[in-house]
């Protein structure tokens, strides 16, 4: 009786473990379903194969999403960590999952979504869009795909502060120094270090394609700042004064024409361009001030125009037209009293980290008084030691006070061109610096206005 | 001379004429060696020649190339080569900071001849583009060193060749960002060879101002 009840199954009678079982797991199938039709959809473009080509325009414009699960972020790494190799970086991802720092089973919960352009890596919840951090790609040391038995992981290697913060459920609270002290036989010995990014892709290909996509993200970059090195080793070869700071000379051939001076850069000087534009010659007058304008013709040397021109061009083209009139306004300020260390911070703040060099241009044009704090000022944040992510170091031009007062009371040794030693020459060439300033003042606010007018585009 | 006539002879001596001391200047240096008459006398000409008639060396040798179907990018070709020292170009005073001058220059023209050796692969090419970029920086602070050691009488000259240095490496930078763009290389040395020639005037120019 009891095998004929077992072997007789009816229709539609169910045993109760398996209606709570299996409902349980529709239910579950059901959400997972629903939430997967909910979710919207990535923002993906077409690769070329085989290498995953991008258009670089893409990562530099917009950017690119794919979908991960994340697994969390490992901080405290020791920096020596080699990327490449799988037994180390398994061995501390083995760790971390046995100690919970790192997500054991791969579930939807771990659904994320990384969004790659030249300027970070962006991770997001699936769901919900939650950032879970961000990394600025110079914080990028190194990626790599591990494939382990079933599961593809792909392995980013960062800076400590990377201007994220570790998921603070899964990682414990650690300590955020930049290094680990430990103890050796011959002392303290200090450790850089770095942390590990984990995540996980459904298979080879996505693992390739993400690293492959970081690599031309890391080429484009690389680019960039190798010809941003090279337009700054230019620019300051070219800014870089010729002559001592006296502006007194018996070289009479060293009064400018400024007209020729203009005329040469056709088609590049902006505010010779909108000058001729209304019919006027740039020697002639400035909207500003046209009687200091041609009073001053004859007094700008060759290099303070040149200087002059050079800069504005550069402003032109590494700025926009509304940081242009910020430029102006900033400067207008000092001119008006503002300090030199607000001007400079201002400064800073407009240029930002990727243009902090231009404040190198400024140099031959800030008055001596000022030049102690701006040459100190250009030494912390880095320009003059050429700091950067392609670091070089350059030889600057140092203008002290000793060299300053040096050229006005000694001269310039053999040329004796500009032997001053009396407060009134001394005087002179403070009025005169000022005057330059205001010149170039003026004709930097125009260069503002006539941006405005033009409707001008960087 | 004046700032007019050095303008004059830096437009005569434009780049087509670099073919003349890149390419030709090293054969009358080894034809010396056979027929010491000959040579000047051939290099005379060809001077005189070039000078009247911009661009006709190049024109004889694209010619003979031509003529021995010797199949060869003669712009790669000439950026090959121009890294060479020209002695005409080589300033002669015993002061170090010509002496760094001539070193300067030496350097950024040999760096700037390696670019079709590199520009393929990549990495190597961006250390390529670092490298002269710190001798483009090292040749202009010697440039400005001596400038404002000396404070020449007709500093306007010296100043303008290096407003036109200037120009053609900003000009050489641009033609980068093309080529990282385009991919097409043959626009690099040309802008390569440009720059080589800057190179080669400012040294002429202080030679003839020092």
């Amino acid at each position: 009786m009891e095998d004929d009840v077992k072997k007789v199954k009816k229709p539609g009678i169910v045993s109760p473990f398996k209606r709570v079982f299996l409902k349980g797991e529709k239910g579950r199938d059901k959400k997972a379903q629903e939430k997967a039709t909910e979710r919207r959809a990535l923002h993906t473009f077409s690769l070329s194969q085989p290498d995953h080509r991008i258009d670089p325009d893409i990562l530099l414009n917009d950017y690119i999403e794919k979908e991960v699960k994340y697994l969390g972020q490992l901080s405290s790494v020791p920096g020596y960590l080699n990327p490449s190799s799988r037994t180390e970086v398994l061995q501390l991802i083995d760790n971390a999952r046995k100690s919970h720092q790192l997500a054991g089973q791969l579930t939807s919960e771990q659904d994320a979504v990384v969004s790659l352009s030249a300027y970070n890596i962006k991770l997001v919840w699936r769901d919900g869009e939650d950032i879970i951090l961000r990394v600025p790609i110079h914080d990028v040391a190194a990626v790599s795909y591990i494939r382990d038995d079933s599961l593809h992981l792909v392995v980013i290697k960062t800076a400590q502060e990377s201007g994220g913060s570790p998921c603070p459920s899964s990682c414990p609270d650690l300590n955020k120094s930049q290094t680990l002290s430990s103890l050796s036989e011959s002392g303290a010995v200090l450790v850089e270090v770095c942390c590990l990014l984990v995540l996980a892709v459904d298979n080879k290909a996505a693992a390739e394609e993400l690293c492959l996509l970081l690599s031309q993200v890391f080429q484009i970059v690389y680019t960039e700042s190798t010809i941003d090195f090279l337009d700054r080793a230019i620019f300051d070869g070219a800014t870089t004064p010729t002559r001592h700071l006296s502006l007194y000379s018996d070289d009479s051939s060293s009064k400018v024409d400024v007209k020729e001076a203009f005329e040469e850069e056709a088609g590049t000087f902006p505010f010779q361009a909108s000058m001729e534009a209304e019919g006027n010659s740039p020697s002639a007058s400035t909207p500003a001030s046209p009687q200091t304008k041609t009073a001053s013709e004859g007094e700008l040397s060759t290099t303070a125009a040149e200087l002059l021109q050079d800069y504005m061009t550069t402003l032109r083209t590494k700025l926009s037209s509304q940081e242009i009139q910020q430029f102006a306004t900033l400067l207008h300020e000092y001119r008006n009293g503002a300090s030199i260390h607000e001007f400079c911070i201002n400064l800073r703040q407009l240029y930002g980290d990727s243009r902090k060099f231009l404040l190198l241009g400024l140099r031959p044009f800030i008055p001596e008084k000022d030049s102690q704090h701006f040459e100190n000022f250009l030494e912390t944040i880095g320009v003059k030691d050429g700091r950067g992510i392609i670091t070089d170091s350059f030889g600057r031009y140092r203008r002290t006070a000793s060299s300053a007062s040096d050229s006005t009371t000694n001269g310039n040794g053999a040329a004796g061109g500009s032997a001053a030693s009396d407060e009134g020459q001394e005087a002179s060439e403070g009025d005169e610096w000022d005057r330059m300033i205001t010149d170039i003042s003026n004709d930097i606010e125009a260069l503002g206005c006539s941006m405005d007018q033009d409707g001008a585009t960087p | 001379m004046t700032m007019e006539e050095m303008k004059n002879e830096a437009e005569t001596n434009s780049m087509v004429s670099m073919t003349l001391y890149a390419v030709m200047y090293p054969v009358f240096n080894e034809l010396e060696r056979i027929n010491l008459s000959a040579a000047q006398t051939l290099r005379a000409a060809f001077i005189k020649a070039e000078r009247e008639n911009p661009g006709l060396t190049q024109d004889i040798i694209m010619k003979i190339l031509e003529k021995k179907n010797v199949q060869i990018n003669f712009t790669e070709s000439l950026l090959r080569m121009a890294a060479d020292d020209v002695e005409e170009f080589m300033i002669d005073r015993p002061e170090q900071e010509f002496q760094d001058l001539n070193e300067k220059a030496r350097a950024l023209k040999h760096i700037l001849s390696k670019i079709p050796d590199e520009i393929n692969d990549r990495v190597r090419f961006l250390q390529t583009i670092k490298d002269i970029a710190s001798a483009i920086k090292e040749l202009l602070d010697t440039v400005n060193n001596v400038i404002k050691k000396y404070q020449y009488q007709n500093r306007r000259a010296l100043e303008h060749q290096k407003k036109e240095f200037v120009k053609y490496s900003k000009s050489f930078s641009d033609t980068l960002k093309t080529y990282f763009k385009d991919g097409k290389a043959i626009n690099v040395f040309i802008s390569a060879n440009r720059l080589i020639h800057q190179t080669n005037l400012i040294l002429q120019t202080f030679k003839t101002v020092a």
